[in-house]
């Protein structure tokens, strides 16, 4: 990269300074050992365009993405979401949780070129944020990436006012490289990406279920433990989400689950506590309860409230049976 | 009654003294994904409350142009960890929005030849040089 402490003391030393800094790495890799993909030559055609307005790419750029995975939201309803008027721009971590509040799940890829371009291959639109100019004079900007051509080393674009952007694979990679190659796709509920892996995800999953629907963070942690099945995050997930839809069975199957796996069971077991006595098993809950306290250590204090309110319930079921 | 005000100085105790990040109710209640995983992540670092600096995030937002409901809901969209991210830099950050017109003479130039040759790509017009 171009160090940005180094002026331009004179052009002849700025350019040597700019070809020595300025490699494009994983291009070069890509060319001397292709990848993997199902096909050399990608591109989404139908995948929606939304020409950018004053400033906003991002919001621009989100519009593509989330329309692509079947929500019908606009830029100007996203630009309310994302951007930040005194800084002319919008900031990744919003773009992830803007993404999240359409009930859509938002994940960051790995920063590598292989998985962008599988993604692509998948059927996945990718937005990247590149530097368009120099780590000294940084443009930044939000583009969605929408195809490939490996034979002719280049990268298909969806890009400010242009409908379809080709550019050379190294003039994209350090354009990318400078955001120090950031990238996130949207997904449906229920879709694992498929260069996303395990902690990746399920940290996204738990982000979602913050803020969208109970029923569509389900269907993600649901997908979450049908490819990972002992991920406590997961199992916890979808019993949580199952216990704030009531469906009372489910929630029980999977804190059972975690309590099994789990390093920590206090979760599993302070849950399951209060789902069994949802289902007026209030006897089996106490027991449960009793053994979460047992177990002390982070949440102690929630699970000896739980057992508090279990025991006070017990003692009134006992006032009015007498 | 007495055995009430004992189980709540017990539990008012344990909100002080544990590590207790987002739960306020004093109901029984299931714990949360994001508190465990939370926890999983405050293993390998000094925990930080960013539960306290949401308004102050929402404010700063605010103070960036954006309306008071507006901001608010976007601060309640973040994790945890985002809102740590956005409270220490919100000015640093790099934030997408390009607007080549504004770029000055010299710059401009420098660009011209930067994006002729490949590295980077500010003009619509420029075709790098193989």
């Amino acid at each position: 990269m171009f160090d940005a402490r180094f002026p331009p003391l004179s052009g002849v030393l700025f350019i040597c300074a700019l070809l020595a800094g300025c490699a494009a790495p994983q291009s070069r890799a890509l060319r001397s050992a292709p990848p993997p993909l199902p096909s050399a030559a990608v591109e989404m055609d139908h995948s929606p365009f939304f020409p950018q307005e004053e400033f906003q790419c991002g919001p621009a750029a989100l519009a593509t993405t989330l329309n692509a995975a079947g929500i019908g939201a606009m830029p100007e309803d996203l630009a309310r979401q994302v951007f930040l008027p005194a800084r002319r721009g919008s900031l990744q971590v919003e773009m992830l949780a803007a993404a999240r509040r359409h009930d859509v799940l938002a994940v960051t890829l790995s920063p590598r070129l292989d998985a962008l371009l599988a993604e692509i291959a998948n059927g996945t639109p990718v937005i990247v944020l590149q530097n368009l100019a120099l780590d000294w004079v940084p443009m930044w900007h939000y583009a969605v990436v929408v195809g490939y051509d490996l034979g002719a080393d280049q990268i298909i674009l969806r890009s400010g006012r242009t409908r379809r952007q080709v550019m050379a694979m190294p003039t994209f990679e350090r354009t990318w490289a400078r955001s120090r190659y950031w990238a996130m796709v949207t997904v449906p509920p229920g879709t694992i990406p498929a260069t996303v892996g395990e902690s990746d995800y399920v940290q996204a999953a738990v982000a979602f279920e913050k803020v969208a629907s109970a029923t569509a963070a389900r269907r993600v942690y649901s997908a979450a433990v049908g490819k990972w099945p002992h991920n406590q995050l997961a199992l916890l997930g979808l019993g949580n989400t199952a216990f704030s839809l009531q469906d009372w069975q489910a929630a029980e199957t999977a804190f059972r689950k975690l309590g099994d796996v789990a390093s920590d069971p206090v979760p599993a077991l302070n849950n399951l506590a209060l789902t069994l006595d949802a289902q007026g098993q209030l006897a089996q809950a106490l027991e449960v309860a009793r053994r979460a306290v047992s177990l002390g250590g982070q949440f102690a204090a929630q699970s000896r409230n739980t057992l508090a309110t279990l025991v006070e319930k017990a003692g009134d079921d006992d006032d009015r049976n007498r | 009654m007495n055995g009430f005000w004992t189980r709540s100085l017990a539990f008012v105790l344990a909100l002080a003294v544990g590590n207790v990040v987002s739960f306020a109710s004093a109901h029984a209640a299931p714990i949360s994904t994001a508190q465990v995983a939370q926890a999983v992540a405050n293993q390998d670092r000094i925990a930080l409350s960013a539960v306290l600096a949401r308004p102050d995030i929402q404010a700063e937002l605010v103070r960036r142009g954006v309306s008071v409901n507006e901001a608010n809901q976007r601060v309640s969209a973040l994790t945890e960890e985002e809102a740590r991210t956005l409270s220490q830099q919100l000015d640093s950050l790099a934030a997408g929005g390009v607007d080549v017109l504004g770029t000055i003479l010299i710059v401009f130039i420098v660009l011209l030849i930067t994006d002729i040759l490949g590295f980077t790509k500010v003009f619509s017009f420029t075709h790098p040089i193989k």
